[in-house]
């Protein structure tokens, strides 16, 4: 538990880091500027909050096992909009067919790829921000709204977040109104191509009652995926370098009294990207809100998802899911902040890792003398498949109500030979056996996506992985 | 929480007299003529002041850590005494009756008899009063078996090359701020040597006591387990009751090569501070065991029920194939009592072996943490760790927290972790109370069975001792 970093290394590191935030934040707040959205109180707090920290390094306990010193090599620009071709995205836009469906690509609104929403345009409105605010209904209505709600989760400070919010393009804004019960899911689905520092930023409001889906999806494209087969290996390490990306992702969930939120979000980003994103959920009394992430892509990726509650008997549940080969990184850190009594919670994270590849846990559960009667659990399990991966996992409860029952478990170990051998007594090959208990193992995650479409998507997505 | 659990956990301390004697000590401060002050007065051979001067350069460069889940004011290392002796222990003894009278009587109240005569258990002790070691009991008799058991700086007068060979191998001097301090400045603490094949015939124990109002005490242990021996060990310690602050921050040094084994226990009584939180030792120890044989096994036991912030982790590196690491725990913290304790085990060699048993109490405002570490290396074919940790809350003013890093980069481990919370529920004390017991009974009953899986570690005399203690917490309790 000492560090070991000497301190040499680290000077020099630490200009890098902080020519490189400073890189990243004139990018930003150029992004911001040509976005045309104002906010400009909104930005300014945020440059002074990203002016205060620092780039992270293994030094910071939060990024302890993430190292993100290879991103340090990537001058990201600010994504620019581009021509797409709709036919390139349908694989991914086709996963659903039915309700609202906002499409960006590379953080811009994409008309053409974008459906909407059955109900009333009062009852649900669905939009980008920038073309909402041209309505001047709507303009009137979200100004209030953007003021209470917009950067307002807690958390917002942490150096990428505020990136964030110096420097989204747009907002993807879904805001269902009072006792509405919209029974498609709603679709964010966030594409990318091109070797750019993409900020994507969404605002989520239930009002009282509400009840939906969300279903959050990010995807990417190589652009010269073609042309690598063909040219020599100097030109194949430049596309390289020029797809190597940064998705710089911020969700907002607002849950009002007794609202409803299942969230789904699946993050399968092409193999050089590097996935930041935070999703930052308010409970007011009575919500539940539900996630189920799956993490497949993406070189690096990072989901910080943390729920504060605003009122008693909240319900809380939160399924991740992370499959990872190669030398791909994931990390999923959770906060679950419980300050009033009667909350309810559960978390199951489960990670497989394959080849060289790295999973990372942190789970929060913090638990104040408030939250009397909070019954809390987490679970995480590890499935390690080669001896080259490494998982690094760290459970946290900070308990300080006494009347609560709260109870956390880890594990990590590689597929049970009994249980191999149990299958193989039945005439299953080993091989078979050890896809089955893989498919197994993560579709008790992927089943509570409640959307058919994708679930079925996802689990032959799983299969085929598993084999 | 009712109020008789409240009343229960709150109860005087009983070991904070002060025994007037007369004290050499060094001035206040440190700086190198401090290092080489002690050195000189201890007599020591030349590697041990170079071991020293290294560690207090070291000491210098680095920071205090800030990463644990304490808080207390800065300390002022300039203010501390370093060296505080008896004056009599000054000239080496050669009996126990040469002992100042007041001492013996010191330790008679503490209950710890260094009257071989009066001896009622097979324990042998080494005594440490402030920062030297004034007594070690049953030596000769030990001697018969050739285990060395006796004072660190006798140790190094009689056995310079063991201790050259084994002082700092397992804690580098700059493993940590504290260690750094402790290579420094250590006084003294138990030296104990197995040769091959010897099972210890008794249990070997240390009683320290921090007498000084003004002085840290910085002991060392270094254990030495030769291939195939084995041996148990007791570690118990009190202090008076001041209003300020004192500083113990000691070393621990386990070594076990092939086949050995070695059960450490420690209660920890260290004076925790009056109710409003002044006054209190810090408690900042370095623990650290090595399975360096194959088929070793090191087992930790800790009671941990005083001091005002405990900072502590006895760890385990199981380098040797087969190596089995072990660490029971009970935290009890009250008041203002803050504790940050756990384990790390590091699994190195093949088929290794760990458990993890921690169980955290706390109450009034106290804040209890447990902190550990599992690390599967690369290499670590086939380890297999088991983790449990249990907190009981009494009251909703304090705190529990844990926090448990796991690390594993070999496929074939097997790592679990298990934690839960609990308190003591209104229907199981009227259960109790149906029944004819009383809420103090039934409280010290529930908590006893929450420390059954820890207690059944600790040899016989001690798990009496750690019965009693808890129990005298829970003294005074009707409501």
């Amino acid at each position: 538990m000492t560090n070991t970093v000497s301190s040499a290394s680290d000077s020099v590191g630490k200009v890098n880091r902080e020519t490189y935030l400073k890189h990243l934040l004139t990018q930003a707040a150029a992004a911001a500027d040509e976005s045309h959205l104002g906010l400009k109180a909104l930005r300014d707090r945020a440059i002074a909050l990203v002016n205060e920290r620092s780039f992270p390094s293994g030094k910071d306990e939060e990024w302890r096992f993430t190292d993100l010193s290879q991103m340090l090599e990537q001058p990201f620009q600010r994504a620019q909009p581009v021509s797409v071709e709709a036919d390139s995205w349908s694989d991914h836009l086709n996963l659903l067919t039915e309700g609202a469906c906002l499409t960006t690509i590379n953080g811009h609104y994409e008309p053409t790829l974008s459906r909407k929403a059955d109900q009333t345009a009062d009852a649900v409105i669905i939009g980008p921000l920038s073309q909402l605010l041209k309505h001047p209904d709507y303009a009137k209505k979200l100004a209030p709204i953007l003021e209470s709600k917009l950067a307002q989760v807690k958390g917002g400070s942490e150096v990428f977040t505020a990136l964030n919010t110096v420097g989204f393009a747009d907002v993807m804004v879904v805001w269902v109104q009072a006792d509405q019960v919209v029974d498609t899911p709603i679709y964010i689905a966030r594409g990318s191509q091109g070797g750019f520092l993409s900020q994507v930023r969404s605002l989520v409001i239930a009002e009282r009652h509400a009840k939906f889906t969300l279903v959050e999806s990010f995807f990417g494209q190589d652009e010269d995926t073609n042309a690598q087969c063909s040219v020599d290996q100097d030109r194949v390490d430049q596309a390289k370098i020029q797809d190597t990306r940064c998705n710089n992702s911020v969700t907002e969930i607002w849950l009002a009294e007794g609202a409803q939120i299942n969230h789904i979000r699946v993050q399968d980003e092409s193999a050089s990207t590097f996935h930041l994103a935070k999703t930052a959920v308010d409970q007011a009394a009575n919500s539940q809100y539900q996630c189920t992430a799956v993490d497949l892509g993406a070189k690096l990726s990072r989901h910080h998802i943390e729920v504060y509650q605003s009122g008693p008997q909240t319900d809380t549940k939160m399924y991740g899911l992370s499959a990872l080969g190669d030398r791909q990184l994931a990390d999923t850190h959770s906060l679950l902040a419980l300050t009033y009594p009667h909350g309810s919670a559960t978390q199951i994270q489960k990670n497989i890792v394959d080849d060289r590849a790295h999973c990372v846990f942190n789970g929060k559960v913090y638990v104040s003398t408030a939250a009397q009667l909070t019954d809390a659990s987490q679970l995480n399990r590890n499935l390690m498949l080669s001896t080259k991966a490494r998982v690094d996992t760290k459970p946290e409860l900070d308990i300080v109500a006494d009347n609560v029952k709260c109870a956390h478990g880890a594990t990590v170990s590689q597929l049970q030979a009994d249980e191999v051998f149990y299958l193989q007594s039945r005439g299953i090959s080993a091989e078979q056996a050890q896809r089955l208990l893989l498919y197994g193992f993560g579709m008790e995650v992927v089943e509570k996506i409640s959307v058919p479409a994708l679930k079925t998507a996802l689990s032959t997505r799983l299969r085929d992985w598993a084999s | 929480m009712s109020s008789s659990v409240q009343s229960v956990v709150s109860q005087p301390y009983k070991y904070g007299f002060v025994t007037d004697i007369e004290a050499d000590s060094l001035p206040r401060g440190l700086s190198e003529d401090v290092v080489r002050a002690i050195s000189a007065k201890k007599e020591e051979p030349q590697f041990m002041l170079d071991f020293r001067l290294k560690a207090y350069r070291r000491w210098l460069e680095m920071e205090e850590p800030s990463w644990p889940n304490v808080k207390y004011p800065p300390i002022d290392y300039n203010e501390i005494v370093y060296y505080s002796a008896p004056k009599q222990a000054e000239s080496k003894l050669g009996s126990l009756d040469e002992v100042d009278p007041a001492l013996l009587d010191t330790f008679d109240k503490l209950g710890i008899s260094i009257n071989e005569q009066k001896r009622l258990a097979n324990v042998a002790v080494d005594v440490v009063f402030d920062s030297v070691s004034i007594a070690t009991t049953f030596k000769k008799d030990l001697a018969k078996h050739g285990v060395i058991f006796c004072s660190i700086s006798e140790a190094l007068k009689e056995h310079p090359e063991l201790v050259q060979k084994y002082l700092g191998t397992v804690v580098p001097v700059g493993d940590n701020y504290f260690t750094a301090l402790n290579s420094a400045v250590f006084s003294d603490g138990s030296f104990v040597y197995l040769p091959k094949g010897v099972k210890c015939p008794m249990d070997l124990s240390t009683y320290f006591r921090i007498n000084n109002g003004d002085s840290g005490q910085f002991e060392r242990t270094l254990i030495v387990a030769e291939e195939g021996s084995s041996v148990t060990y007791l570690e118990g310690c009190t202090a008076p009751m001041y209003d300020s602050n004192q500083l113990h921050a000691a070393v621990v040094e386990l070594v076990a090569l092939d086949n050995a084994e070695i059960k450490y226990s420690t209660v920890q009584n260290w004076f925790a501070g009056d109710e409003n939180g002044k006054g209190g030792i810090y408690n900042f120890v370095t623990k650290r065991g090595l399975c360096k044989g194959v088929n070793s096994k090191i087992s930790w036991t800790q009671v941990e029920t005083g001091s005002a912030i405990t900072w502590k982790y006895p760890s385990c590196v199981l380098a040797g194939d087969n190596s089995v690491g072990e660490f029971y725990s009970v935290a009890l913290t009250n008041n203002y009592q803050q504790a940050d304790t756990g384990t790390k085990m590091v699994h190195v060699g093949k088929n290794t072996r760990s458990t993890i048993i921690s169980k955290g109490i706390s109450a009034g405002k106290s804040k209890n943490s447990y902190r550990g570490l599992v690390k599967v290396n690369p290499k670590a074919e086939g380890a297999r760790n088991y983790s449990q940790c249990d907190s009981m809350l009494l009251g909703d003013t304090s705190n529990a927290n844990t926090f448990p890093y796991i690390q594993v980069q070999n496929s074939s481990a097997q790592v679990e972790h298990e934690a839960s919370t609990s308190k003591i529920g209104e229907d199981q004390l009227f259960y109790f109370a149906q029944r004819g017991i009383s809420p103090e009974d039934a409280v010290s009953m529930i908590i006893s069975g929450f420390c059954r899986d820890v207690f059944n570690e600790l040899p016989m005399e001690f798990a009496a001792e750690a019965d009693k203690l808890l129990s005298l917490k829970l003294e005074n309790s009707v409501g």
